[in-house]
C-alpha cells in the first residue's frame, strides 16, 4: 500500500508575491512527515497544489511516479486549514456523503463514518448538526472525513490547532497508526514539540523554498554539541556571557540550552556554571526540532 | 413539453445509474471501503444533486413556501369559481297550458341572464300563489299570459331573479306579439331563438380574459421560483465557499461536477415544486369547474412549465458564477441586485401585458431574449400572439445562449470559488484566465 508523493519544482506566484519557489521534496509511505515553516511560507499553497486546488505556474505533483489526477485524489484524504464542513448538515450524513464522493458504497461510507466517530470518541454526536459541535469535536469530524475512505495519502493542514491535550493525543495516535499501516502522512503544524513526537521526518520551507528536509533523528544528532544546564540563582544563563564559542539557544523555566563550538571544552563550561551557583543539571542533549527550525530560518 | 420530458428522463437515468452502481459496489465488497477507478460525470454530479434535493426538501423554508404557493393557487382557482358559480335554477310555477315552444323561450330568457329554469306544474292558481308566497317558487306563469311574483320588482333591481323576470316578461311579450301576428309556434320559436350575428374585431386577443388570468398565475409562479431557486444557488455556492467545505469537495471531484450537481439538484426541486403546483391546480380546477383551466389555458400552463425550466437553466449558471465570487452575506446582496433587474423588468412588462391583453411590440421583442423570454413567451402564448415556430425559435435561442452562459459561468466558478479573503472581481478572474 505504501506510496510515494513527490513534489518537484513547484512554482506559484500571486501577483508580486512568490508563494512557491521551485519547491521540491517527497513524502514516503509509512512515515509521518511534518511540514513546517513560518506563517506565509507556502505550506498551505503546497498542500492545496497536491489536490489541484491552486493552479501551479510550474512543477509537478506525482504519486508513485505518475501525475496526480482526479482518480488519484479520490484516494487521498485532505483536512484543510480552515475546516470545511456543511454547518447545518448532520454529522453522520455528512461523512457518508463525503465518503461516497470518494467512491465508497453508501453502506461502507456509513459504517466507516460511524467507526471513525467511535474511534475519535464522538459516536453519540452522529445525529447532531456540525454547527452544534465544539471546535474540538468539529476537528474530529473533519479528521474522520479525511480518513473514512482509507486514504493512501493523508494531507492535514494544522490538524492540531486549537485542540486540548487529549485531542492532540487522540489525533496524534491516529496519524501514527495510519503511517504504520502504510499510509503516507504529511501534516503541517506550528506546535513543534508535537511534531517532534509524532514525525519521523520533517520538511521546513521558507518563502516557498525548501530549507531543511530529513529524518528527525538525523537532524537531532547533527550540528554542534548542545548542553542543557540549570544553575540555581541564574535562571537566564547570564553566567555564559564571558564564555567564548558558547551561545544560548533557548531559555525556558531556568533551563538554559547552549550550543558549543567545536573548540569549546565542556569542562570549562561546567566550571563556569559551578562558579555562578549550584549546578542542578548539566547534560549533553539532542538538537530540538524547535532549534532546527530556528536555525534553518536564521 | 419536450424539454420537460427530457429533464425527467435525465433524472430517471441518473437515478438508475446511481442505484445500479451502488448495488454493484455493495455486492463487490460488503465490508471494505471501495474505490472506483474513475467516477462517471453523472455519478458524482448525481451524488451532489441528491444531497441538494434531500437537504432542500427537508428545509422548513421549502415546506412552508410550497404550502403558501399551493394556498395562493388554490385561492386563485376556487374564489373566482365561488363568485361566478352557477346560480340555483329559477323555479317557475306553470298554471294551465304552456306550450313547449314557450317553455323553450322562457329557458332562453333564463340563459340570457346567466341562470337556468325549473318548471313546476301547479294544479291551479291558488296553489301556485301559496307556493309563491312560501318562497318555493320564484315566478308563476298563468296560461302563458300572466306573470305573478311574490314581491314587486324595482326597475333598478339587478338581481338574477329580477333580470330573469324582466327577460321572461319581455320574451313572452314578443312571443304573444308574434302569435297575434298569426305566426305558427315554429316560426315564433325560430324568431325567439335567432342567433346574434358575429362581431369581428380588428385586434386579436380581446376575448382572452380567462387565459390571461392563467398566464398571470403562471407568471407569478415563474417569478417566485426563479427568484427563490436562483437565490438558493447564489447562497448555496457562497456558503460552500465561506465554510471552506468547497476545498474538501474539490479535493474529490471536479468543479464542473460539483456545480452541475448543485444546479441539477436545486432545479429538480424547483421543477418538482412547480409540477406539484400545476398538478394541484389542474385537479382543483377540474374539481370545481374553474374556467381558468379551459380553452387554451392548459397550453399556457405547459408553456409556463417549459419556460420555467428554460429560465432556470439560463439563470442558474449566472447566479452560481456570482455566488462563487462572494464570501459574505453583504457581498451576495450587492451581487444579487443587478442580477434581479432583468427578471424584474421582464416580469413587470409581461404581467402588464397579460393584464391588459395587449401583445405590445416590446413584449414580442422580449420574447426572444433569454433574459426576459421566460416571462414574455408564456404571455404571448396566452394571447395567441405567437406561432409555434416562433415559440420554438425563442426556445432554441434560449438553449444556445444557456450553453454559452454555462461555459463562461463554469470558467468563472472554477477560477473564483477558491479565492478567499475578499470579493473577487470579474476582471481578476478573466485576467487570470488570460
Amino acid at each position: 500500500m505504501a506510496g510515494l508523493l513527490e513534489l518537484e519544482g513547484l512554482r506559484r506566484s500571486f501577483g508580486s508575491l512568490t508563494a512557491l519557489d521551485d519547491l521540491t521534496f517527497s513524502v514516503p509511505g509509512g512515515q509521518v512527515v511534518g511540514f513546517l515553516g513560518p506563517n506565509g511560507a507556502g505550506k498551505t499553497t503546497t498542500m492545496r497544489a497536491v489536490f489541484g486546488l491552486t493552479d501551479l505556474d510550474g512543477g509537478a505533483v506525482r504519486w508513485n511516479g505518475q501525475p496526480v489526477g482526479q482518480a488519484e485524489r479520490r484516494r487521498f484524504g485532505y483536512m484543510p486549514e480552515e475546516r470545511g464542513l456543511y454547518p447545518a448538515m448532520r454529522v453522520g450524513e455528512q461523512l457518508e456523503y463525503l465518503g461516497r464522493l470518494h467512491g465508497m458504497a453508501p453502506a461502507d461510507a456509513r459504517r466507516a463514518g460511524e467507526g471513525w466517530l467511535e474511534r475519535l470518541g464522538i459516536a453519540e454526536r452522529v445525529q447532531d448538526k456540525v454547527e452544534e459541535l465544539s471546535h474540538g469535536n468539529q476537528q474530529r469530524v473533519q479528521l474522520a472525513a479525511a480518513l473514512l475512505h482509507g486514504p493512501q495519502l493523508l494531507v492535514l493542514d494544522e490538524p492540531l490547532a486549537g485542540l486540548d491535550p487529549s485531542g492532540i493525543d487522540a489525533i496524534g495516535r491516529v496519524l501514527v497508526e495510519q503511517a504504520r499501516s502504510g499510509c503516507c502522512v504529511l501534516f503541517s503544524s506550528h506546535q513543534l514539540d508535537q511534531v517532534e513526537d509524532l514525525c519521523e521526518s520533517v520538511a521546513i520551507i521558507d518563502h516557498g523554498r525548501l530549507v531543511v528536509v530529513g529524518r528527525v533523528d538525523d537532524l537531532a544528532t547533527s550540528g554542534p554539541r548542545r548542553l542543557v544546564v540549570r544553575v540555581e540563582g541564574d535562571r537566564d544563563g547570564l553566567w555564559t556571557r564571558d564564555l567564548a564559542g558558547v551561545t544560548i539557544s533557548e531559555v525556558a523555566g531556568g533551563e538554559v540550552r547552549l550550543v558549543l563550538d567545536d573548540t569549546v571544552d565542556s569542562d570549562a563550561v561546567l566550571r563556569a556554571a559551578m562558579a555562578a551557583g549550584t549546578v542542578t543539571e548539566f547534560v549533553f542533549a539532542r538538537r530540538r526540532l524547535s532549534e532546527v527550525f530556528r536555525e534553518a530560518l536564521a | 413539453m419536450t424539454f420537460v420530458v427530457v429533464l425527467i428522463a435525465l433524472a430517471v437515468i441518473g437515478g438508475v445509474r446511481v442505484v445500479l452502481r451502488t448495488r454493484r459496489r455493495r455486492d463487490a465488497t460488503p465490508h471494505q471501503p471501495t474505490h472506483l477507478p474513475s467516477a462517471s460525470w453523472l455519478g458524482d454530479a448525481g451524488l451532489v444533486a441528491a444531497r441538494e434535493v434531500r437537504e432542500r426538501v427537508r428545509g422548513r423554508i421549502f415546506r412552508v413556501g410550497t404550502l403558501l404557493i399551493l394556498a395562493v393557487v388554490a385561492c386563485a382557482i376556487v374564489i373566482p369559481t365561488l363568485i361566478h358559480s352557477t346560480p340555483q335554477p329559477e323555479r317557475v310555477g306553470v298554471v294551465g297550458h304552456l306550450p313547449a315552444a314557450l317553455r323553450s323561450t322562457v329557458a332562453t330568457a333564463a340563459k340570457s341572464v346567466g341562470t337556468t329554469v325549473h318548471f313546476v306544474d301547479e294544479p291551479d292558481a291558488a296553489a301556485a300563489r301559496t307556493q309563491l308566497h312560501a318562497g318555493r317558487l320564484d315566478l308563476v306563469l298563468v296560461d302563458g299570459q300572466d306573470l305573478v311574483v311574490n314581491q314587486p320588482i324595482s326597475t333598478t333591481d339587478t338581481s338574477t331573479m329580477a333580470q330573469f323576470v324582466a327577460a321572461t316578461a319581455r320574451t313572452l311579450g314578443v312571443a304573444k306579439a308574434l302569435a297575434d301576428a298569426h305566426l305558427t309556434p315554429v316560426q315564433s320559436s325560430a324568431l325567439s331563438h335567432a342567433k346574434p350575428l358575429p362581431v369581428h374585431s380588428l385586434q386579436p386577443g380581446t376575448t382572452k380574459s380567462k387565459v390571461n388570468t392563467t398566464a398571470v398565475i403562471g407568471l407569478i409562479l415563474i417569478f417566485l421560483m426563479l427568484t427563490q431557486y436562483n437565490t438558493w444557488i447564489l447562497m448555496g455556492v457562497m456558503e460552500e465557499k465561506s465554510s471552506r467545505v468547497i476545498e474538501v469537495l474539490l479535493a474529490a471531484i471536479k468543479p464542473i461536477q460539483l456545480l452541475s450537481g448543485k444546479v441539477l439538484g436545486i432545479g429538480l426541486v424547483a421543477f418538482g415544486q412547480a409540477a406539484l403546483v400545476v398538478a394541484v391546480a389542474l385537479v382543483l380546477g377540474a374539481a370545481v369547474g374553474s374556467d381558468l383551466l379551459h380553452g387554451s389555458a392548459p397550453l399556457v400552463l405547459v408553456s409556463t412549465l417549459v419556460w420555467l425550466v428554460l429560465g432556470y437553466s439560463f439563470y442558474c449558471w449566472v447566479y452560481a458564477a456570482a455566488g462563487s465570487m462572494a464570501e459574505r452575506q453583504d457581498q451576495v446582496q450587492s451581487l444579487a441586485l443587478p442580477l434581479s433587474l432583468p427578471i424584474l423588468f421582464g416580469y413587470v412588462i409581461a404581467i402588464t401585458a397579460a393584464s391588459s391583453g395587449d401583445a405590445s411590440p416590446l413584449l414580442k421583442v422580449l420574447g426572444y431574449l433569454p433574459l426576459t423570454a421566460p416571462f414574455a413567451m408564456p404571455v404571448l402564448v396566452g394571447l395567441s400572439a405567437v406561432t409555434w415556430w416562433q415559440f420554438m425559435a425563442s426556445a432554441a435561442i434560449s438553449v444556445v445562449c444557456t450553453v454559452w452562459v454555462a461555459r463562461v459561468a463554469t470558467s468563472v466558478y472554477r477560477r473564483a470559488i477558491l479565492r478567499t479573503g475578499r470579493r473577487v472581481r470579474l476582471r481578476e478572474v478573466f485576467a487570470r484566465a488570460a
